[in-house]
């Protein structure tokens, strides 16, 4: 902590030394960006008249005299100047005037077209320094967005890891239900086997028992038997028809 | 101060990057705005020392240059305005020489 204060004070005794330079009155050392903003480069130059006076001279003649007002000045400064022969109409003069209507005639007929082609060469060179820097941004500006698709990829993957899931779990339950089908229809079927086997011991019992006992009353009858019952019935037939 | 140095108002924590258009000291009434019968007092306050001229002009053309030349869509003016303020410097300089030129003895 201590050393920490020592630290702060020897920073403070710094800049102190540092805005020693500047002005008595300004010792803040706070960046003043609303009276000294950073100067940035215009575009578009100041405007002017007759291609080179600044157009702030005319507005200054406005309000006083209007429209013509700098135009009358103009004229009558250089009439006074021409008749007290203040300016000197030498020899040099009428070249000056001839190069002046060459460089005009020149300025208003190539001009335009000059000026457009300079302004697209200035675009050009311009876009060029700037292309790496856009460039680099934009490379930026699609990792990000695949980096937020990746991840809603992600997100996608997550839903399909829990159906994934969802469907191991069917298939457990499918494979549970299988073998429990499996069980009882194993059982189902030793069940109805031992019934089967029951069923045919017990039917092939009764057909012995049957045979024994109807071979056992056959072999009893004896031919005496068989003739009384012969006779017997004979009897029975007689009585019956007379009867009648 | 010595030739290269900022001005002795110019404090970058303060001003950001140094602009040399700007005047960096206490700004005075715009010379536009001074009344006439304050003018010698105005003037009296002028510091008149060879580098406060020096650094005047100097402002003076660096403001010409971020007006007329150093902006992207700059035109022909800032060179016709060259033409004509040297063509004007040399015919003051030659004045005495083309004074000769007069044709008429009496105006």
């Amino acid at each position: 902590m201590l050393s920490r204060v020592a630290l702060r004070s020897a920073a403070a005794r710094q800049s102190t030394a540092l805005v020693a330079r500047g002005s008595a009155t300004d010792v803040s050392g706070v960046r003043d960006e609303k009276n000294f903003p950073r100067p940035v480069r215009a575009v578009e130059p100041g405007k002017v008249r007759l291609g080179f006076i600044p157009e702030e001279w005319f507005q200054f003649f406005h309000s006083k005299t209007g429209v013509t007002g700098p135009y009358t000045f103009g004229v009558g400064l250089t009439t006074y100047l021409f008749s007290k022969e203040i300016y000197v109409m030498e020899h040099e003069y009428y070249t000056g005037l001839s190069l002046l209507i060459m460089v005009a005639v020149a300025a208003k007929k190539f001009g335009p077209s000059l000026a457009a082609w300079l302004d697209k060469e200035v675009d050009a060179i311009e876009s060029d320094w700037n292309s790496s820097r856009v460039e680099s941004i934009k490379a930026l500006e699609d990792a990000v967005e695949a980096e937020k698709k990746a991840q809603w990829r992600a997100q996608g993957q997550e839903l399909l890891i829990e159906a994934k899931k969802e469907n191991v779990l069917l298939q457990l339950e499918a494979a549970y239900r299988e073998r429990l089908m499996n069980a009882y229809s194993e059982v189902k079927r030793r069940l109805d086997y031992q019934l089967e086997k029951s069923n045919v011991e017990r039917r092939l019992a009764q057909r012995q028992m049957v045979d024994w006992i109807v071979s056992n009353v056959t072999k009893a009858i004896t031919p005496d038997q068989e003739k009384q019952t012969l006779d017997r019935c004979i009897a029975d037939l007689a009585a019956l028809a007379a009867r009648k | 101060m010595g030739f290269g140095d900022y001005p002795k108002e110019y404090n970058p924590a303060v001003h950001g990057p140094y602009d040399p258009a700007r005047y960096y000291g206490k700004p005075d009434t715009p010379f536009g705005q001074v009344k006439i019968n304050e003018l010698g007092s105005w003037l009296a306050r002028r510091n008149k020392s060879p580098q406060a001229i020096a650094g005047a002009f100097s402002r003076a053309w660096w403001r010409w240059q971020h007006k007329y030349v150093q902006p992207k869509k700059v035109g022909i003016a800032p060179f016709f305005q060259l033409l004509v303020g040297s063509m004007t410097f040399f015919y003051v300089i030659n004045y005495g020489k083309m004074k000769h030129h007069r044709n008429y003895k009496y105006h």
